[in-house]
C-alpha cells in the first residue's frame, strides 16, 4: 500500500489569519534548521508556508497508516532538494514531496516512496472539491459519478467506494481559505 | 506580607473556568458555528470546530499567554481537543 498526502495553503488567507512573526510561532512549529532557512530566505513568508504545507502533506500521508492523530509539526523536518522537490523526515520515515507555489497558494503532495507514482491531484474550489474528485474517479474507473460514495474515516482521510469496492488506494483532501485540493491514487484493480 | 500570588488564583480555577477561557481563545479560529455552539469537553478542534490546522499554533500560544504557562512539545502533541487541552492546562498550572 502506497500512501499519499496533500496540503493546500491559501496565501492571502494565511496572511490574514496567521502572523508568522508572532512570538513563538516559528519556535513551536519549525526546527532550528528550518528557522534558519526561513529567516535567511528571500521570501520568509512564502518559505514558512511552503514548509508548513510539506509538513502537513507528510503528516497526512503518515496518519493514513498510523491512524493516530497528533500535533507535532516540529517532528516533521523539511529539507528542500530543489525549488519544487523536498523530503520530510519524521521519526525515521521519509516522505517525498512535490510543491507548487503561485502568488495565490502553495500546494504540496507527498508520497512514501521516492519513485514517482500515478497520482491524481488538483486544486479546485473548496465547495466543489468532492464533485471534482468523484468526477475524476468516474472518468478513471468508468463508474457513474452518482454511484461513487465517500466514506469518512476517523483520521480524516476519506475513502471513495463503488458499492462495496474501495476505488482509492489512498486519498487526501485539503481546504484552506478559497482553495481546496485533492490527491488520490487508485486501487490496484483499476 | 500579603503578596499577590497569581499562581494561587490559577490553582483555584475550576475546569469550567478553564473551558470558559478556552472558548474565548478558540472563537476567532472556529469555522463551524454549530460545533462552537455545542462546545463541550469532548469537542475536537479540527473535526468539530473545523479549525484550520495552521491555526493550532495560535491556540497554543494564546493558551500560554492567557494561563501564564509554558507548553512543551510533548504536551502540545495531544492538544487537539478541549479535554486534552484542559488536562494540559491543569497539569501545567499545578506544576
Amino acid at each position: 500500500m502506497h500512501n499519499i498526502g496533500n496540503d493546500i495553503v491559501d496565501l492571502k488567507f494565511a496572511e490574514a489569519q496567521s502572523n508568522w512573526q508572532r512570538k513563538g510561532f516559528l519556535e513551536k512549529q519549525f526546527t532550528q534548521k528550518e528557522r534558519r532557512k526561513i529567516l535567511s530566505a528571500e521570501n520568509p513568508f512564502l518559505t514558512v508556508w511552503l514548509f508548513w504545507s510539506m509538513k502537513e502533506a507528510a503528516y497526512k500521508c503518515y496518519t493514513q497508516k498510523s491512524k493516530e492523530r497528533f500535533y507535532a509539526p516540529q517532528k516533521f523536518e523539511c529539507i528542500l532538494i530543489s525549488e519544487t522537490k523536498g523530503i520530510v523526515v519524521f521519526e525515521g520515515s521519509t516522505f517525498y514531496t512535490t510543491s507548487f507555489s503561485s502568488t495565490s497558494y502553495v500546494y504540496t503532495t507527498s508520497r512514501e516512496e521516492e519513485r514517482e507514482i500515478l497520482m491524481f491531484s488538483a486544486v479546485v474550489r473548496p465547495s466543489s472539491l468532492e464533485f471534482y474528485l468523484k468526477n475524476k474517479l468516474a472518468q478513471e474507473t468508468g463508474f457513474s459519478i452518482e454511484d461513487i460514495q465517500k466514506v469518512k474515516t476517523t483520521n480524516g482521510a476519506p475513502g471513495f467506494y463503488h458499492q462495496e469496492e474501495l476505488l482509492t488506494a489512498s486519498c487526501s483532501i485539503s481546504h484552506h481559505g478559497n482553495y481546496g485540493a485533492y490527491a488520490f491514487n487508485l486501487s490496484h484493480k483499476f | 506580607m500579603g503578596v499577590y500570588s497569581l499562581k494561587n488564583i490559577q490553582i483555584n480555577m475550576t475546569k469550567e473556568d478553564i473551558i470558559s477561557k478556552l472558548t474565548t481563545i478558540v472563537k476567532p479560529y472556529v469555522q463551524n458555528e454549530e460545533g462552537f455552539k455545542n462546545l463541550n469537553e469532548n469537542t475536537d478542534f479540527i473535526n468539530d470546530l473545523e479549525i484550520n490546522s495552521a491555526n493550532l499554533v495560535d491556540i497554543i500560544l494564546d493558551v500560554e499567554d492567557e494561563f501564564n504557562i509554558e507548553i512543551d512539545n510533548d504536551s502540545m502533541e495531544k492538544m487537539l481537543s478541549v479535554k486534552a487541552t484542559v488536562e494540559v492546562i491543569q497539569t501545567k498550572m499545578n506544576a
